[in-house]
């Protein structure tokens, strides 16, 4: 027999690259897939929800405080229309304010329309009037100058609608606090259900790990291998979800929109905002896809390191 | 270079499968490992391949201790021997040629540096024809000789073989055994296991004869 002594021969020129150590089809593929999907699916929609609920929010605290309300209740002795004249007039005269402008009694019915029905005559009652004051910079209004000043004004009494945008964060906080608290037990349950995925795999891929050991890899090459392939099952899966959340987000702004008459369309845009995530809503999204990735790969390197560790 | 000193070995609480083994093996050597089944011939060589530690003694490898090596240093170590195992073990789903390839592969090589080695090592076992075939196509020799290959292609200082010939016809276990022997002629110290005792008539390498838990050399 000729003494083998590697000599270099002209390899093959076989041009193709060497199959992967761990088989596609041996890694519970398909199935994962659409799990992560499904997760994936689930995590866009809370952030989703949770980025329209916080627009929303801000706008409307952002709206409702750019303005106050001066109400003046009829006083016995007062002329309505001087006290009027007279909180206008403070009004304007406060720093920060944009103008002042006293509800007419054609408005102050209007408002009124919901509680007492249409067509009543309201010249007969004494109602409270109202004065719309628009801040400049709420910020830089001084309302403290103006709460004082309306002292002067027999019956009147400012809002700032405080407590209202107190008890709207709070509302709005207590949906994202529970929207955030949604997606982080779907990310758990995505890590455990990775995590039984992987070590079914390990167990069921235990000759080739067998294999590997015996002719030199060492776990953190064979960890490699098999995270690889999580890696590329996590994104096809977050690909999958997150684009089906898009899309999902897509068209509901759209029906939205189409659906609803335009009146009802306004007000429930002015109420819970335009369904439109944004370019950072988007933004957050599209983040999931890396992210799912990332878990998958690093919960099923973990998960291998550690049947590795117990095997080897 | 393979020296074991007061070597035991149990599994769990039960009884030593081994005992009290004292033997020293020289670099280049062959030797048959013979014993009746379940004399423990497979737990010898899993001792030797440090994929299993003994409950008491030292396994003396190069010169070192092995219970004492950390995971590194047992990778490091296990780097220097090749395994021949009775049932091949080859990956079904890598051709011949890959699964051949595989001990460079994981050592991180670049396939154009061992592409040549490869294939010339793959005719010298005579699967030159048979390079893309996959295990599922080769016959039991051929997967044999793809094993064998698979374990001397990183050139191991010390090739074990767990019953390379238990799953071969007795003609080609003879070639088998030559093909060892032609290896060990290269310089390969090898242990070869088997129960195929006419067998080994055809050789004169030494024996070491493992019963009742304890290993005796001779020839």
């Amino acid at each position: 027999m000729a003494e083998w002594r590697f000599l270099r021969l002209p390899g093959l020129a076989r041009g193709e690259q060497s199959a992967p150590i761990v088989p596609e089809r041996s890694v519970a593929g398909r199935t994962l897939v659409t799990l992560i999907a499904i997760m994936s699916f689930l995590s866009a929609m809370t952030l989703g929800g949770v980025v329209l609920v916080q627009k929303s929010a801000l706008g409307w605290s952002a709206d409702v405080g750019r303005e106050v309300t001066i109400q003046l209740r009829p006083v016995d002795g007062a002329v309505m229309d001087s006290s009027l004249r007279t909180a206008v007039a403070l009004a304007e005269a406060t720093p920060g304010v944009a103008s002042a402008r006293a509800l007419s009694l054609e408005e102050t019915q209007d408002l009124l329309t919901p509680w007492l029905g249409a067509g009543v005559d309201l010249s007969a009652l004494d109602v409270p009037r109202l004065v719309v004051v628009q801040l400049a910079d709420p910020r830089e209004a001084d309302i403290d100058k103006l709460t004082s000043d309306l002292k002067a004004v027999e019956g009147a009494s400012l809002d700032t609608h405080a407590a209202w945008r107190q008890q709207l964060n709070g509302m709005a906080g207590t949906i994202v606090a529970s929207g955030l608290l949604v997606l982080m037990l779907i990310m758990v349950a995505t890590v455990l259900a990775i995590v039984f995925a992987t070590r079914g795999t390990m167990a069921s891929n235990r000759s080739i790990v067998d294999v590997l050991h015996f002719i030199g890899a060492s776990n953190s090459f064979i960890a490699g291998e098999f995270q690889g392939r999580f890696l590329t099952i996590g994104f096809r899966g977050g690909m999958l979800g997150g684009f089906a959340a898009i899309v999902f987000f897509i068209v509901v702004g759209f029906a939205v929109g189409a659906v609803m008459p335009q009146a009802a369309g306004q007000q429930l845009g002015v109420l819970f905002g335009r369904f439109a995530l944004g370019l950072d809503g988007l933004l957050g999204l599209i983040a999931v896809v890396p992210v799912i990735a990332a878990v998958t790969a690093i919960t099923s390197r973990i998960t291998v390191r550690r049947f590795l560790q117990t095997t080897s | 270079m393979i020296e074991f000193l007061n070597v035991g070995l149990r599994y769990g609480q039960g009884p030593e499968i081994l005992r009290d083994l004292d033997f020293r093996i020289e670099p280049g050597s062959f030797h048959f490992l013979t014993g009746p089944s379940g004399a423990g011939k497979t737990s010898l060589l899993k001792l030797l391949l440090l994929s299993l530690k003994p409950t008491r003694g030292k396994v003396m490898l190069f010169g070192k201790d092995t219970t004492q090596l950390d995971q590194d240093g047992l990778l490091q170590m296990r780097r220097h021997i090749g395994i021949v195992f009775q049932e091949f073990r080859l990956l079904d789903h890598l051709t011949t040629y890959e699964n051949v390839a595989l001990p460079l592969r994981v050592l991180g090589e670049q396939e154009s540096s061992y592409r040549a080695n490869v294939i010339e090592l793959l005719e010298w076992v005579g699967l030159g024809e048979r390079l893309n075939a996959l295990p599922a196509l080769l016959s039991g020799g051929e997967k044999q000789r793809a094993a064998i290959a698979r374990a001397v292609i990183g050139r191991p200082d010390i090739l074990l073989a767990d019953e390379p010939t238990g799953n071969v016809d007795p003609d080609l276990s003879l070639r088998l055994i030559r093909l060892f022997a032609e290896l060990n002629r290269m310089g390969t110290t090898i242990i070869l296991a088997t129960h195929e005792l006419p067998l080994l008539d055809n050789f004169p390498f030494p024996r070491m004869v493992l019963n009742d838990g304890q290993v005796h050399i001779h020839g």
